[in-house]
């Protein structure tokens, strides 16, 4: 009885020691703006995300980091080539926040989400932390048809031309003093 | 026939002399060497030869149906990079004939035997080779208008353009002239600097399936060349900044300076009747 | 009193073992015309080009119109050079040759325009001003050399070798120029030439050259006389009054007298034993004295050994010791 007694208190206590931790959370807050953009191929646009510090303890080091996706799936998207600077790095003490700006080229037509996520950053990275992202930005991007073989004609055409007719005149003056010299 | 001989007008020597100094003889040399060069024909038709390249170029580009953003982002960059070839060769090609020349055809001593100082010589030389430079800049313009001014990049194109260009021509012509100063013949010195060219764009052409370690990387970044248009596609294509990728400008802006120096430093003892820097 | 425009002291120039001109010594003045004289390889287009400043000295001194070896600028200012083979653009009009150099020697546009178009005047390329250069005859290139040479108002004038490949009458205009410029302009000219008649009746001095030496220097007649080439000569006279040609003759000790199996009424005269040349022409004229004094006619005198060409060929076919 009291054997079994022992049993039971031994399993209470292994029932109530705690599960391995989860590594604490990014107490981050991410907020984009604007949250939409429409836009037109080629052009630039600007889009601010504020980072938040909104726990008690400093971030250490962190990682902010743009991302663009297609949201109509039938695009591929090199987030490379919509911004050349994705990350930014940064440390916040508790309650401290930091505006972060990222410029954007619209390289492609289309519906696309862009959003920041921030992950921790340096050697205190285990596995397993959460991340904060930021809510999702929209940005819509119209086609325009910037070339095309009408508008490329004159240039092509009036280039040679030009150039032509000075080649031809120096060389026409070259044969006329040697003319005058017979 | 008596040949009869007008008196002369009467000048002191100080009056000659603050004559010639007003009138530098760098800008009348680069003035003449610039009028040779256009107004015989040569100038002007490697310039008409060079805008049927890029209009072909051009044409194509804007006839493909499929072309998207990046594609004619590229295709800017390509047509920079042909002016930046092409702009420099040619004027690493004139400036190599620029003293080798002047022996060759016996007009050296005409030269040598009046006032104008040896480095103004030089400097006037160095400055008609680089108007076949400016010259293809300017004709690239219209070309990069058309293709880059629907991906929004025109004004960064021309200028990146222009400034890596003429660095890389500014350094290339006083190599040129370098090597035309210790040639006794002018197709020596014009195939000594074409091969000079050939070497520092052979590395740019292997194919790219070649292992591309770090000693290729080297390679790529000493050449002046290869390293000026490294920088220009850096910003061009991959949209990264001006100050991201400076290092590619290292050795254009070494090579002017080196080759410039040189040119300052010797130059009084290669604008000779013969080649070389040894005591004349 | 004219001023000494050109002075060279001990000028030499080697290129490695060679020396190409040696311990060259000589002076001009102004107004002076000045041929320098020798054999291909002599050293002639070298020394001038020492003096034009085109090369350097190995050792000596120069100085031209006053300048020091060391004011190489100074000296190019007041020098005008046409030197052998001289090449011409063959894109460039003569007119526009002649600006462009004009405005290297600090002449604004329309001055240099006005120059470039008188001097084509003055040496007869008025009419071709606005041809090709690759036009003009070699003889036109040549005149067109020499009115660069004058762009400057020149103090020294140098000509190397200004008649190469002239025709006769191509020779005589450039002399003819020549003289007018010293004349004109009171410029020295230092004339480098292979042709020796005329140097005779164009330079007042002459400086021969030899395996890059200084052969002989001085007057036409200097040189003659240094050269002490033996004279002869040929003396014709009737012939009834050879026999008495012959008794004049007769008082002049060192005169050795002939006469041509061939030509009788020829007298051949030789001056006898060593004496200068100059004592040879004395004889020789004193001998020519005495017979038209005697009263005969002289219908031929021909002296031998008493041109510059007979002083030339002697000192360059002496071996340099």
């Amino acid at each position: 009885m009291r054997a079994l007694i022992m049993i039971l208190l031994l399993a209470g206590v292994l029932i109530e020691l705690p599960a391995p931790a989860l590594a604490d959370p990014l107490t981050v807050e991410v907020v984009a703006d604007p949250p939409v953009v429409s836009t037109v191929l080629g052009d630039h646009f600007e889009v601010s995300t504020e980072v938040k510090n909104t726990g008690t303890k400093p971030t250490g080091e962190i990682l902010a980091h743009l991302n663009v996706a297609s949201i109509e799936g039938s695009v591929y998207v090199d987030p490379e080539d919509w911004s050349s600077e994705r990350s930014q790095q940064l440390s916040l003490k508790p309650g401290e926040s930091r505006e972060l700006s990222w410029e954007i080229q619209a390289v492609n037509s289309g519906q696309f989400a862009a959003y920041v996520v921030v992950v921790p950053f340096g050697g205190s990275v285990n596995g397993n932390e959460q991340l904060s992202i930021s809510p999702l930005v929209k940005v819509d991007v119209a086609q325009r048809t910037t070339l095309t073989a009408g508008g490329a004609l004159p240039v092509v055409l009036m280039v040679p031309l030009l150039t032509g007719v000075a080649a031809g005149t120096a060389l026409f003056r070259v044969r006329r003093r040697r003319g005058a010299g017979t | 026939m008596t040949l009869q001989v007008a008196p002369p007008d009467v000048r002191t020597p100080e009056e000659s002399r603050a004559i010639t100094e007003r009138q530098s003889g760098w800008l009348v040399i680069a003035e003449q060497e610039s009028r040779d060069l256009w107004t015989s024909g040569r100038g002007s038709l490697l310039l008409f030869l060079f805008s049927i390249l890029l209009s072909a170029v051009t044409y194509l580009t804007s006839t493909n149906q499929a072309l998207n953003f990046l594609e004619q982002r590229e295709s800017v960059n390509l047509v920079l990079q042909l002016a930046v070839a092409v702009g420099v060769l040619v004027t690493l090609v004139v400036s190599a004939d620029g003293i080798s020349g002047e022996r060759e055809r016996g007009t050296l001593e005409s030269l040598l035997v009046t006032p104008v100082p040896r480095r103004s010589i030089i400097a006037g030389k160095l400055i008609a080779a680089l108007t076949m430079w400016f010259a293809t800049f300017v004709v690239t313009i219209p070309y990069v208008w058309v293709l880059a001014r629907g991906v929004g990049i025109l004004g960064q194109a021309l200028a990146l353009g222009f400034c890596v260009g003429t660095l890389v021509a500014v350094g290339l012509a006083c190599v040129g002239l370098l090597i035309s100063g210790v040639c006794n013949f002018n197709k020596t010195s014009i195939a000594a600097s074409l091969f000079l060219m050939l070497i520092l764009f052979a590395p740019t052409q292997l194919p790219s399936g070649l292992p591309q370690g770090w000693f290729f990387d080297v390679l790529r970044r000493a050449n002046p060349v290869d390293s000026g248009l490294a920088y220009i596609s850096s910003i061009l294509v991959n949209g990264h900044s001006w100050t991201q990728d400076l290092s590619y400008l290292i050795t254009p802006l070494l090579t002017a300076i080196i080759a410039g120096g040189a040119l300052i430093l010797a130059g009084p003892r290669l604008v000779r009747l013969t080649p070389g820097v040894n005591a004349g | 009193m004219t001023s000494t425009t050109v002075e060279a002291v001990r000028l030499t120039k080697h290129y490695g073992g060679r020396s190409a001109v040696q311990d060259v010594s000589f002076t001009a003045s102004q107004g002076e015309i000045v041929g320098l004289l020798g054999p291909n390889g002599a050293g002639k287009t070298t020394t001038i080009r020492l003096l034009t400043t085109v090369l350097v000295p190995t050792s000596g001194e120069f100085s031209i119109a006053g300048h020091p070896s060391t004011s190489a600028s100074e000296i190019r200012r007041c020098i005008g050079v046409l030197p052998e083979s001289s090449g011409y653009p063959a894109h460039q009009t003569g007119g526009e040759y002649l600006r462009f150099f004009a405005r290297l020697y600090g002449l604004s546009r329309s001055k240099a325009n006005s120059l470039a178009a008188e001097l084509l005047a003055t040496v007869g390329l008025e009419q071709r001003a606005e041809s090709s250069v690759s036009t003009y005859s070699r003889g036109m290139r040549q005149r067109l050399g020499i009115a660069r040479a004058l762009i400057n108002d020149p103090v020294v004038v140098f000509l190397d070798e200004p008649t190469l490949g002239l025709d006769p009458a191509g020779q005589a205009q450039v002399l003819d120029l020549i003289r007018t410029i010293a004349k004109t302009r009171a410029a020295t000219v230092v004339l480098s030439t292979h042709l020796l008649p005329e140097v005779e009746d164009v330079c007042s001095k002459v400086v021969i050259l030899n395996h890059g030496r200084v052969a002989g220097a001085g007057s036409v007649g200097e040189v003659i006389s240094t050269a002490l080439i033996e004279q002869s000569a040929e003396l014709r006279v009737p012939i009834d009054l050879v026999e008495r040609a012959r008794n004049v003759l007769a008082g002049f000790p060192n005169l050795a007298i002939d006469q041509l199996s061939e030509q009788p009424d020829v007298l051949v005269l030789a001056v006898d034993g060593a004496g200068t040349s100059g004592g040879s022409g004395d004889v020789m004229n004193a001998a020519l004295a005495a017979i038209t004094a005697a009263g005969i006619p002289v219908l031929r005198f021909e002296l031998e050994g008493a041109r510059l060409s007979d002083a030339f060929f002697k000192m360059t076919s002496e071996a340099v010791a």
